[in-house]
Protein backbone atom coordinates (compact mmCIF):
# COMPACT_ATOMS: atom_id res chain seq x y z
CA UNK A 1 0.00 0.00 0.00
CA UNK A 2 2.75 2.46 1.21
CA UNK A 3 4.84 1.48 -2.10
CA UNK A 4 1.77 2.04 -4.36
CA UNK A 5 1.38 5.35 -2.68
CA UNK A 6 5.20 6.38 -2.80
CA UNK A 7 5.05 5.11 -6.89
CA UNK A 8 1.85 7.18 -7.57
CA UNK A 9 3.32 10.11 -6.35
CA UNK A 10 6.59 9.86 -7.98
CA UNK A 11 5.20 8.89 -11.01
CA UNK A 12 2.99 12.03 -10.52
CA UNK A 13 6.64 14.44 -9.53
CA UNK A 14 8.33 13.10 -12.32
CA UNK A 15 5.46 13.49 -15.60
CA UNK A 16 5.50 17.10 -14.00
CA UNK A 17 9.22 17.36 -14.38
CA UNK A 18 9.37 15.98 -17.62
CA UNK A 19 6.64 18.21 -18.94
CA UNK A 20 7.82 21.69 -16.86
CA UNK A 21 5.79 23.68 -19.92
CA UNK A 22 2.65 21.83 -19.48
CA UNK A 23 2.90 21.54 -15.85
CA UNK A 24 3.13 25.48 -15.49
CA UNK A 25 0.78 26.01 -18.24
CA UNK A 26 -1.45 24.42 -16.36
CA UNK A 27 -0.76 25.77 -12.80
CA UNK A 28 -0.65 29.31 -14.37
CA UNK A 29 -3.88 28.49 -15.69
CA UNK A 30 -5.58 27.51 -12.31
CA UNK A 31 -3.88 30.57 -10.36
CA UNK A 32 -4.94 33.10 -12.87
CA UNK A 33 -8.63 32.08 -12.82
CA UNK A 34 -8.47 31.16 -8.94
CA UNK A 35 -7.49 34.86 -8.19
CA UNK A 36 -9.79 36.72 -10.41
CA UNK A 37 -12.78 34.63 -8.90
CA UNK A 38 -11.33 35.64 -5.20
CA UNK A 39 -10.61 39.13 -6.39
CA UNK A 40 -14.53 39.24 -7.85
CA UNK A 41 -15.59 37.88 -4.37
CA UNK A 42 -13.30 40.46 -2.15
CA UNK A 43 -14.66 43.51 -4.43
CA UNK A 44 -18.36 42.26 -3.75
CA UNK A 45 -17.77 41.49 -0.13
CA UNK A 46 -16.05 44.70 0.90
CA UNK A 47 -18.68 46.62 -1.26
CA UNK A 48 -21.05 45.08 0.86
CA UNK A 49 -18.78 45.67 4.25
CA UNK A 50 -18.98 49.53 3.14
CA UNK A 51 -22.55 49.30 2.91
CA UNK A 52 -23.51 47.92 5.58
CA UNK A 53 -21.62 50.49 7.79
CA UNK A 54 -23.62 53.15 5.81
CA UNK A 55 -26.57 51.46 7.55
CA UNK A 56 -24.84 52.23 10.86
CA UNK A 57 -25.26 55.62 10.91
CA UNK A 58 -29.66 54.46 10.34
CA UNK A 59 -31.62 55.22 13.42
CA UNK A 60 -35.39 56.20 13.99
CA UNK A 61 -36.55 59.81 15.02
CA UNK A 62 -39.72 59.76 16.74
CA UNK A 63 -41.03 63.78 17.36
CA UNK A 64 -43.36 63.85 20.35
CA UNK A 65 -46.60 65.45 20.23
CA UNK A 66 -45.82 66.34 23.56
CA UNK A 67 -43.16 66.70 25.66
CA UNK A 68 -43.18 63.47 28.63
CA UNK A 69 -42.82 64.76 32.52
CA UNK A 70 -39.91 64.10 34.52
CA UNK A 71 -42.00 61.69 36.36
CA UNK A 72 -43.17 59.82 32.81
CA UNK A 73 -39.56 59.89 31.42
CA UNK A 74 -37.57 57.06 33.28
CA UNK A 75 -40.64 54.31 32.48
CA UNK A 76 -40.39 55.73 28.81
CA UNK A 77 -37.31 55.30 28.26
CA UNK A 78 -37.17 51.93 30.00
CA UNK A 79 -40.18 50.63 27.66
CA UNK A 80 -38.60 51.71 24.71
CA UNK A 81 -35.28 49.75 25.66
CA UNK A 82 -37.31 46.71 25.74
CA UNK A 83 -38.63 47.20 22.25
CA UNK A 84 -38.23 44.64 19.49
CA UNK A 85 -35.12 45.79 17.45
CA UNK A 86 -33.89 48.86 19.45
CA UNK A 87 -30.01 48.81 20.75
CA UNK A 88 -30.20 52.05 22.69
CA UNK A 89 -32.68 55.18 23.37
CA UNK A 90 -31.88 58.53 23.73
CA UNK A 91 -34.09 61.54 24.81
CA UNK A 92 -33.82 64.93 23.38
CA UNK A 93 -35.83 67.47 25.04
CA UNK A 94 -36.83 70.29 23.70
CA UNK A 95 -34.11 72.38 25.34
CA UNK A 96 -31.33 70.26 24.28
CA UNK A 97 -32.95 70.36 20.72
CA UNK A 98 -32.61 74.37 20.85
CA UNK A 99 -29.11 73.71 21.94
CA UNK A 100 -28.20 71.32 19.04
CA UNK A 101 -29.77 74.03 17.06
CA UNK A 102 -27.84 76.71 18.50
CA UNK A 103 -24.58 74.74 18.24
CA UNK A 104 -25.33 73.95 14.38
CA UNK A 105 -25.76 77.26 13.39
CA UNK A 106 -22.41 78.51 14.78
CA UNK A 107 -21.65 82.48 14.12
CA UNK A 108 -25.56 83.01 13.67
CA UNK A 109 -26.43 82.04 16.63
CA UNK A 110 -27.90 85.14 17.56
CA UNK A 111 -30.76 84.83 15.11
CA UNK A 112 -32.28 82.57 18.03
CA UNK A 113 -32.30 85.76 20.63
CA UNK A 114 -35.99 85.70 22.11
CA UNK A 115 -37.09 82.47 20.58
CA UNK A 116 -38.94 80.62 23.31
CA UNK A 117 -36.53 77.75 24.20
CA UNK A 118 -39.53 75.08 24.42
CA UNK A 119 -40.40 75.68 20.39
CA UNK A 120 -38.54 72.51 19.56
CA UNK A 121 -40.89 69.39 20.14
CA UNK A 122 -39.06 66.94 21.67
CA UNK A 123 -37.96 63.34 20.56
CA UNK A 124 -36.78 59.92 20.69
CA UNK A 125 -33.70 59.05 18.95
CA UNK A 126 -33.70 55.44 18.65
CA UNK A 127 -30.16 53.35 17.98
CA UNK A 128 -30.95 49.96 15.98
CA UNK A 129 -29.76 46.13 16.33
CA UNK A 130 -27.97 45.46 13.13
CA UNK A 131 -30.64 43.45 12.11
CA UNK A 132 -33.12 45.61 12.06
CA UNK A 133 -31.70 48.14 9.59
CA UNK A 134 -34.06 47.64 6.90
CA UNK A 135 -37.48 48.65 5.60
CA UNK A 136 -39.05 46.13 7.24
CA UNK A 137 -36.90 46.23 10.57
CA UNK A 138 -37.68 49.66 11.06
CA UNK A 139 -41.61 48.95 10.25
CA UNK A 140 -41.73 46.62 12.92
CA UNK A 141 -40.33 49.35 15.07
CA UNK A 142 -42.77 52.00 14.41
CA UNK A 143 -45.80 49.77 15.12
CA UNK A 144 -44.47 49.12 18.42
CA UNK A 145 -43.47 52.77 18.99
CA UNK A 146 -47.03 53.88 17.93
CA UNK A 147 -48.82 51.84 20.65
CA UNK A 148 -46.41 53.44 23.27
CA UNK A 149 -47.16 57.01 22.61
CA UNK A 150 -48.10 59.63 20.42
CA UNK A 151 -45.73 60.60 17.82
CA UNK A 152 -45.83 63.63 15.49
CA UNK A 153 -43.72 62.75 12.64
CA UNK A 154 -40.86 60.04 12.16
CA UNK A 155 -38.03 60.51 10.46
CA UNK A 156 -35.46 57.42 9.26
CA UNK A 157 -34.09 58.51 5.85
CA UNK A 158 -37.37 56.42 3.69
CA UNK A 159 -36.22 57.29 0.39
CA UNK A 160 -32.41 56.88 1.13
CA UNK A 161 -33.05 52.90 2.67
CA UNK A 162 -35.36 52.32 -0.43
CA UNK A 163 -32.22 53.33 -2.51
CA UNK A 164 -29.84 51.47 -0.36
CA UNK A 165 -32.32 48.37 -0.58
CA UNK A 166 -32.45 48.32 -4.61
CA UNK A 167 -28.54 48.88 -4.19
CA UNK A 168 -27.84 45.86 -2.18
CA UNK A 169 -30.23 43.69 -3.86
CA UNK A 170 -28.34 44.47 -7.37
CA UNK A 171 -25.22 44.44 -5.99
CA UNK A 172 -25.99 40.29 -4.78
CA UNK A 173 -27.84 39.64 -8.27
CA UNK A 174 -24.85 40.89 -10.14
CA UNK A 175 -22.35 39.34 -7.93
CA UNK A 176 -24.21 36.15 -8.14
CA UNK A 177 -24.31 36.42 -11.77
CA UNK A 178 -20.93 37.24 -12.60
CA UNK A 179 -19.27 35.02 -10.46
CA UNK A 180 -21.14 32.00 -11.75
CA UNK A 181 -20.04 33.40 -15.11
CA UNK A 182 -16.41 33.42 -13.89
CA UNK A 183 -16.60 29.85 -11.96
CA UNK A 184 -18.20 28.01 -15.33
CA UNK A 185 -15.15 30.48 -17.22
CA UNK A 186 -12.70 28.99 -14.95
CA UNK A 187 -13.97 25.31 -15.04
CA UNK A 188 -13.78 25.36 -18.47
CA UNK A 189 -10.72 26.84 -18.85
CA UNK A 190 -8.77 24.37 -16.88
CA UNK A 191 -10.51 21.54 -18.03
CA UNK A 192 -9.57 22.31 -21.23
CA UNK A 193 -5.85 23.44 -20.35
CA UNK A 194 -5.64 19.65 -18.65
CA UNK A 195 -7.09 17.67 -21.80
CA UNK A 196 -4.27 19.85 -23.86
CA UNK A 197 -1.67 17.92 -21.27
CA UNK A 198 -3.36 14.75 -21.33
CA UNK A 199 -3.41 14.95 -25.49
CA UNK A 200 0.53 15.35 -25.60
CA UNK A 201 0.58 12.20 -23.58
CA UNK A 202 -2.03 10.44 -24.74
CA UNK A 203 0.99 7.52 -26.20
CA UNK A 204 1.24 7.35 -22.40
CA UNK A 205 -1.83 6.78 -21.95
CA UNK A 206 -2.26 4.14 -24.56
CA UNK A 207 0.64 2.18 -23.88
CA UNK A 208 0.00 1.85 -20.16
CA UNK A 209 -3.32 0.37 -21.49
CA UNK A 210 -1.76 -1.70 -23.38
CA UNK A 211 0.83 -3.40 -20.97
CA UNK A 212 -2.39 -4.18 -18.63
CA UNK A 213 -2.54 -1.45 -16.01
CA UNK A 214 -5.53 -1.18 -14.62
CA UNK A 215 -7.92 2.17 -14.78
CA UNK A 216 -7.18 2.94 -11.40
CA UNK A 217 -3.91 2.51 -12.04
CA UNK A 218 -3.26 5.11 -14.81
CA UNK A 219 -5.87 7.47 -13.53
CA UNK A 220 -4.04 7.95 -9.96
CA UNK A 221 -1.41 9.51 -10.70
CA UNK A 222 -2.70 12.07 -13.49
CA UNK A 223 -5.26 12.68 -10.58
CA UNK A 224 -2.67 13.11 -8.16
CA UNK A 225 -0.75 15.67 -10.70
CA UNK A 226 -3.57 17.55 -10.97
CA UNK A 227 -4.44 18.32 -7.14
CA UNK A 228 -1.01 19.13 -6.69
CA UNK A 229 -0.37 21.33 -9.66
CA UNK A 230 -3.95 22.82 -8.23
CA UNK A 231 -2.70 23.33 -4.60
CA UNK A 232 0.58 25.15 -5.92
CA UNK A 233 -2.02 27.04 -8.61
CA UNK A 234 -4.19 28.12 -5.59
CA UNK A 235 -0.80 28.78 -3.13
CA UNK A 236 0.13 31.07 -6.05
CA UNK A 237 -3.14 32.97 -6.60
CA UNK A 238 -3.08 33.45 -2.37
CA UNK A 239 0.24 35.02 -3.17
CA UNK A 240 -0.57 37.53 -5.77
CA UNK A 241 -3.92 38.32 -4.49
CA UNK A 242 -2.60 39.09 -1.43
CA UNK A 243 0.45 40.87 -2.36
CA UNK A 244 -1.71 42.96 -4.97
CA UNK A 245 -4.09 43.87 -2.49
CA UNK A 246 -1.14 44.79 0.48
CA UNK A 247 0.61 46.53 -2.33
CA UNK A 248 -1.44 48.30 -4.36
CA UNK A 249 -5.34 47.87 -3.86
CA UNK A 250 -5.65 48.84 -0.19
CA UNK A 251 -3.35 52.10 -0.63
CA UNK A 252 -4.57 53.11 -3.95
CA UNK A 253 -8.21 53.16 -2.47
CA UNK A 254 -7.43 55.04 0.53
CA UNK A 255 -5.64 57.43 -1.31
CA UNK A 256 -8.66 58.13 -3.32
CA UNK A 257 -10.58 58.87 -0.27
CA UNK A 258 -12.79 56.22 -1.47
CA UNK A 259 -12.82 54.48 1.68
CA UNK A 260 -13.69 56.27 5.01
CA UNK A 261 -10.77 57.06 6.95
CA UNK A 262 -11.40 54.33 9.67
CA UNK A 263 -12.63 51.96 6.99
CA UNK A 264 -10.03 48.88 6.90
CA UNK A 265 -10.65 46.71 3.75
CA UNK A 266 -11.74 43.46 3.78
CA UNK A 267 -9.06 40.40 2.97
CA UNK A 268 -9.75 36.69 2.92
CA UNK A 269 -10.32 34.81 5.98
CA UNK A 270 -8.04 32.15 6.98
CA UNK A 271 -11.13 30.06 6.13
CA UNK A 272 -11.51 31.41 2.95
CA UNK A 273 -7.61 31.62 1.98
CA UNK A 274 -7.53 27.70 3.08
CA UNK A 275 -10.76 27.02 0.45
CA UNK A 276 -9.46 29.07 -1.77
CA UNK A 277 -6.23 26.31 -1.90
CA UNK A 278 -8.49 23.17 -1.64
CA UNK A 279 -10.92 24.99 -4.62
CA UNK A 280 -7.58 24.81 -6.12
CA UNK A 281 -6.88 21.14 -5.69
CA UNK A 282 -10.38 20.00 -6.25
CA UNK A 283 -10.67 22.36 -9.31
CA UNK A 284 -6.94 20.19 -10.83
CA UNK A 285 -8.63 16.40 -9.54
CA UNK A 286 -12.26 17.08 -10.94
CA UNK A 287 -10.20 18.53 -14.31
CA UNK A 288 -7.74 15.66 -14.81
CA UNK A 289 -10.77 13.21 -14.43
CA UNK A 290 -12.85 14.68 -16.80
CA UNK A 291 -10.24 14.62 -19.57
CA UNK A 292 -9.11 11.18 -18.73
CA UNK A 293 -12.30 9.96 -19.39
CA UNK A 294 -11.79 11.22 -22.74
CA UNK A 295 -8.67 9.93 -23.31
CA UNK A 296 -8.01 6.64 -21.21
CA UNK A 297 -9.72 4.04 -23.00
CA UNK A 298 -9.34 0.61 -22.36
CA UNK B 1 -4.62 -21.24 -26.47
CA UNK B 2 -6.10 -18.94 -29.32
CA UNK B 3 -9.37 -20.10 -30.67
CA UNK B 4 -11.31 -18.26 -33.24
CA UNK B 5 -15.30 -19.14 -33.83
CA UNK B 6 -16.57 -17.32 -36.85
CA UNK B 7 -15.23 -14.03 -36.05
CA UNK B 8 -16.24 -11.22 -38.18
CA UNK B 9 -15.34 -7.15 -37.31
CA UNK B 10 -17.71 -5.33 -39.42
CA UNK B 11 -16.86 -1.65 -38.97
CA UNK B 12 -19.33 -0.36 -41.31
CA UNK B 13 -21.78 -1.36 -43.76
CA UNK B 14 -19.62 -2.06 -46.37
CA UNK B 15 -16.54 -2.04 -44.41
CA UNK B 16 -15.71 -5.48 -42.92
CA UNK B 17 -11.83 -6.19 -41.65
CA UNK B 18 -12.46 -9.79 -40.43
CA UNK B 19 -14.79 -11.91 -42.23
CA UNK B 20 -16.49 -15.04 -40.79
CA UNK B 21 -12.82 -16.28 -39.30
CA UNK B 22 -11.98 -19.59 -37.78
CA UNK B 23 -8.94 -21.02 -36.29
CA UNK B 24 -7.20 -22.71 -33.46
CA UNK B 25 -3.73 -21.77 -32.38
CA UNK B 26 -1.96 -24.24 -30.16
CA UNK B 27 0.11 -23.67 -26.70
CA UNK B 28 3.71 -22.80 -27.83
CA UNK B 29 3.20 -22.40 -31.40
CA UNK B 30 4.66 -20.46 -33.99
CA UNK B 31 2.41 -18.96 -36.81
CA UNK B 32 3.08 -15.80 -39.02
CA UNK B 33 -0.21 -14.10 -40.09
CA UNK B 34 -0.05 -12.85 -43.67
CA UNK B 35 -1.85 -11.11 -46.51
CA UNK B 36 -1.73 -7.81 -48.59
CA UNK B 37 -2.22 -4.53 -46.69
CA UNK B 38 -6.00 -4.43 -45.63
CA UNK B 39 -6.67 -7.87 -45.19
CA UNK B 40 -7.33 -7.85 -41.88
CA UNK B 41 -4.33 -9.03 -40.01
CA UNK B 42 -4.05 -5.93 -37.59
CA UNK B 43 -7.49 -6.42 -37.05
CA UNK B 44 -7.08 -9.61 -35.98
CA UNK B 45 -4.32 -9.23 -33.56
CA UNK B 46 -6.09 -6.25 -31.96
CA UNK B 47 -9.09 -8.18 -31.68
CA UNK B 48 -7.21 -10.85 -29.46
CA UNK B 49 -5.70 -7.85 -27.22
CA UNK B 50 -9.24 -6.98 -26.87
CA UNK B 51 -8.32 -3.50 -28.44
CA UNK B 52 -11.57 -3.97 -30.82
CA UNK B 53 -14.42 -6.39 -29.87
CA UNK B 54 -15.87 -8.53 -32.91
CA UNK B 55 -19.16 -7.95 -34.46
CA UNK B 56 -19.78 -12.07 -34.59
CA UNK B 57 -18.35 -14.94 -33.34
CA UNK B 58 -16.33 -16.03 -30.37
CA UNK B 59 -12.61 -15.59 -29.37
CA UNK B 60 -11.54 -17.79 -26.67
CA UNK B 61 -7.90 -16.94 -25.43
CA UNK B 62 -5.98 -18.90 -22.65
CA UNK B 63 -9.18 -20.49 -21.56
CA UNK B 64 -11.35 -17.42 -21.47
CA UNK B 65 -13.67 -16.18 -23.50
CA UNK B 66 -13.18 -12.48 -24.73
CA UNK B 67 -15.73 -12.06 -26.31
CA UNK B 68 -17.93 -10.23 -24.08
CA UNK B 69 -15.43 -9.75 -21.84
CA UNK B 70 -16.01 -7.10 -19.20
CA UNK B 71 -13.93 -3.52 -19.44
CA UNK B 72 -12.33 -4.08 -15.98
CA UNK B 73 -11.04 -7.10 -16.52
CA UNK B 74 -9.31 -6.89 -19.72
CA UNK B 75 -5.95 -5.31 -17.91
CA UNK B 76 -5.86 -8.55 -16.37
CA UNK B 77 -6.08 -10.69 -19.49
CA UNK B 78 -3.32 -7.94 -21.11
CA UNK B 79 -0.98 -9.15 -18.83
CA UNK B 80 -0.57 -12.27 -20.40
CA UNK B 81 0.07 -10.87 -23.94
CA UNK B 82 2.99 -9.14 -24.92
CA UNK B 83 2.28 -6.82 -28.10
CA UNK B 84 5.45 -5.49 -30.56
CA UNK B 85 4.62 -2.72 -33.51
CA UNK B 86 5.69 -1.51 -36.00
CA UNK B 87 6.35 1.81 -34.80
CA UNK B 88 7.23 0.95 -31.22
CA UNK B 89 5.50 2.51 -29.48
CA UNK B 90 7.85 3.49 -26.93
CA UNK B 91 7.95 6.54 -24.58
CA UNK B 92 10.36 9.06 -26.08
CA UNK B 93 10.77 11.26 -23.24
CA UNK B 94 11.72 7.86 -20.90
CA UNK B 95 14.99 6.12 -20.73
CA UNK B 96 15.43 2.36 -21.87
CA UNK B 97 15.21 1.23 -18.46
CA UNK B 98 11.99 3.02 -17.25
CA UNK B 99 10.20 1.94 -20.78
CA UNK B 100 10.84 -1.73 -20.12
CA UNK B 101 10.15 -1.10 -16.28
CA UNK B 102 7.15 0.54 -17.36
CA UNK B 103 4.79 -2.86 -17.72
CA UNK B 104 5.73 -4.11 -15.03
CA UNK B 105 5.02 -1.11 -12.78
CA UNK B 106 2.03 -1.08 -14.49
CA UNK B 107 1.12 -4.79 -12.95
CA UNK B 108 2.12 -3.48 -9.26
CA UNK B 109 5.51 -5.61 -9.35
CA UNK B 110 7.94 -4.64 -6.10
CA UNK B 111 10.49 -2.58 -6.89
CA UNK B 112 13.21 -5.08 -6.48
CA UNK B 113 11.65 -7.41 -8.63
CA UNK B 114 11.08 -5.00 -11.30
CA UNK B 115 14.97 -4.00 -11.61
CA UNK B 116 15.92 -7.36 -11.30
CA UNK B 117 13.58 -8.25 -14.43
CA UNK B 118 14.04 -5.08 -16.50
CA UNK B 119 18.04 -6.20 -16.55
CA UNK B 120 17.25 -9.50 -17.19
CA UNK B 121 14.84 -8.45 -20.28
CA UNK B 122 17.52 -5.83 -21.40
CA UNK B 123 20.29 -8.37 -21.46
CA UNK B 124 17.91 -10.72 -23.18
CA UNK B 125 18.07 -8.49 -26.40
CA UNK B 126 21.40 -6.87 -26.21
CA UNK B 127 20.70 -3.88 -24.39
CA UNK B 128 21.74 -3.83 -21.16
CA UNK B 129 24.46 -1.35 -21.76
CA UNK B 130 21.87 1.23 -22.81
CA UNK B 131 19.77 1.29 -19.62
CA UNK B 132 19.67 5.08 -19.22
CA UNK B 133 19.94 6.21 -22.58
CA UNK B 134 16.51 7.77 -24.32
CA UNK B 135 15.00 5.33 -27.16
CA UNK B 136 15.48 8.62 -29.97
CA UNK B 137 19.08 8.29 -29.42
CA UNK B 138 19.35 4.71 -30.28
CA UNK B 139 18.79 2.87 -34.05
CA UNK B 140 15.62 1.60 -35.21
CA UNK B 141 16.71 -2.13 -34.62
CA UNK B 142 17.66 -0.87 -31.06
CA UNK B 143 13.80 0.77 -30.18
CA UNK B 144 12.53 -2.19 -31.59
CA UNK B 145 14.59 -4.53 -29.46
CA UNK B 146 13.57 -2.20 -26.31
CA UNK B 147 9.49 -2.73 -27.25
CA UNK B 148 10.44 -6.79 -27.32
CA UNK B 149 12.23 -6.81 -24.32
CA UNK B 150 8.81 -4.40 -22.62
CA UNK B 151 6.67 -7.31 -24.42
CA UNK B 152 8.83 -10.36 -22.80
CA UNK B 153 9.59 -8.42 -19.75
CA UNK B 154 6.16 -9.58 -18.28
CA UNK B 155 6.58 -13.52 -19.42
CA UNK B 156 3.36 -13.23 -21.30
CA UNK B 157 1.76 -16.93 -22.47
CA UNK B 158 1.46 -14.88 -25.89
CA UNK B 159 3.64 -12.64 -28.24
CA UNK B 160 1.76 -10.51 -30.77
CA UNK B 161 3.91 -8.89 -32.87
CA UNK B 162 2.16 -6.88 -35.78
CA UNK B 163 4.82 -6.22 -38.44
CA UNK B 164 7.57 -5.76 -35.91
CA UNK B 165 10.20 -5.50 -38.66
CA UNK B 166 8.35 -3.24 -41.55
CA UNK B 167 10.44 -0.17 -40.79
CA UNK B 168 13.49 -2.35 -40.23
CA UNK B 169 16.73 -3.94 -42.71
CA UNK B 170 17.22 -7.32 -43.42
CA UNK B 171 19.84 -7.73 -40.32
CA UNK B 172 17.88 -6.22 -37.93
CA UNK B 173 15.12 -8.36 -39.27
CA UNK B 174 16.73 -11.63 -38.08
CA UNK B 175 18.13 -10.54 -35.08
CA UNK B 176 15.13 -9.68 -34.34
CA UNK B 177 13.03 -12.78 -35.18
CA UNK B 178 15.82 -14.66 -33.02
CA UNK B 179 14.70 -13.12 -30.48
CA UNK B 180 11.39 -14.35 -31.22
CA UNK B 181 12.61 -18.12 -32.02
CA UNK B 182 13.86 -17.82 -28.48
CA UNK B 183 10.68 -16.90 -26.51
CA UNK B 184 9.30 -19.47 -28.26
CA UNK B 185 11.19 -21.92 -27.73
CA UNK B 186 10.71 -21.23 -23.93
CA UNK B 187 6.68 -21.55 -24.47
CA UNK B 188 5.52 -18.40 -25.41
CA UNK B 189 3.10 -18.78 -28.29
CA UNK B 190 4.09 -16.21 -30.91
CA UNK B 191 1.45 -14.85 -33.67
CA UNK B 192 3.69 -12.31 -36.35
CA UNK B 193 1.97 -10.61 -38.70
CA UNK B 194 3.91 -9.64 -41.49
CA UNK B 195 3.99 -9.73 -45.27
CA UNK B 196 7.59 -10.46 -45.91
CA UNK B 197 7.57 -13.94 -47.58
CA UNK B 198 11.69 -14.48 -46.98
CA UNK B 199 10.57 -14.14 -43.44
CA UNK B 200 8.63 -17.88 -44.38
CA UNK B 201 11.02 -19.31 -45.95
CA UNK B 202 14.40 -18.85 -43.81
CA UNK B 203 12.45 -19.47 -40.94
CA UNK B 204 9.47 -21.87 -41.78
CA UNK B 205 6.67 -21.95 -39.42
CA UNK B 206 2.96 -22.67 -39.56
CA UNK B 207 1.56 -20.00 -42.16
CA UNK B 208 -2.45 -18.28 -41.70
CA UNK B 209 -3.14 -16.24 -45.00
CA UNK B 210 -5.87 -13.49 -44.81
CA UNK B 211 -7.55 -11.96 -48.03
CA UNK B 212 -10.21 -9.41 -47.62
CA UNK B 213 -10.72 -10.84 -43.75
CA UNK B 214 -11.16 -14.46 -44.93
CA UNK B 215 -8.62 -17.02 -44.31
CA UNK B 216 -7.30 -18.23 -47.39
CA UNK B 217 -4.68 -20.39 -46.56
CA UNK B 218 -2.99 -22.44 -43.41
CA UNK B 219 -0.09 -24.12 -43.81
CA UNK B 220 2.43 -25.69 -41.86
CA UNK B 221 5.84 -26.24 -42.92
CA UNK B 222 6.93 -29.77 -44.20
CA UNK B 223 7.30 -32.61 -41.39
CA UNK B 224 5.48 -30.92 -38.95
CA UNK B 225 1.73 -31.45 -37.42
CA UNK B 226 0.60 -29.33 -35.09
CA UNK B 227 2.72 -27.86 -33.17
CA UNK B 228 6.28 -28.04 -32.22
Amino acid sequence: MLEAVRYFFLRALRNMRQWPFLCSAAILTMAVSLATIATFFLIVVNIEQLASRWTQEIQVIAYLQRAPSAQELPTLINKMEQLEGVEKVAYVSPQAAMERFRERLGEDAALLQGVRPDLLPASFELGLVAEYRSQKGIEVIIEQLESLIAIDDLRYGQTWLERFNNFVSMLRFVGAFVGGFLLFATLFIVANTIRLTLYARRDELEIMALVGATMRFIKIPFMLEGAIQGFVGGLLSLLFLSASFSLIISKSLNAFWLTPADFDLLFLTAAQQLFLVLAGVVLGVLGSLSSLRRFVRI
Amino acid sequence: MIQLYNVSKRYSRDSIAVNDLSLKIDKGEFVYVTGASGAGKTTFLRMLYVAERPTRGQILVAGQNITRIRSQHIPYLRRKIGVVFQDFKLLQSRSVYENVAFALEAQGKKRFEVSKKVYQALKEVGLEHRLQRKPQELSGGEQQRIAIARALVVDPLILLADEPSGNLDQGVTLEIMELFKRANARGTTVLLATHDYNLHERFPRRVITLDAGKLVGDQRPLGTVGPE
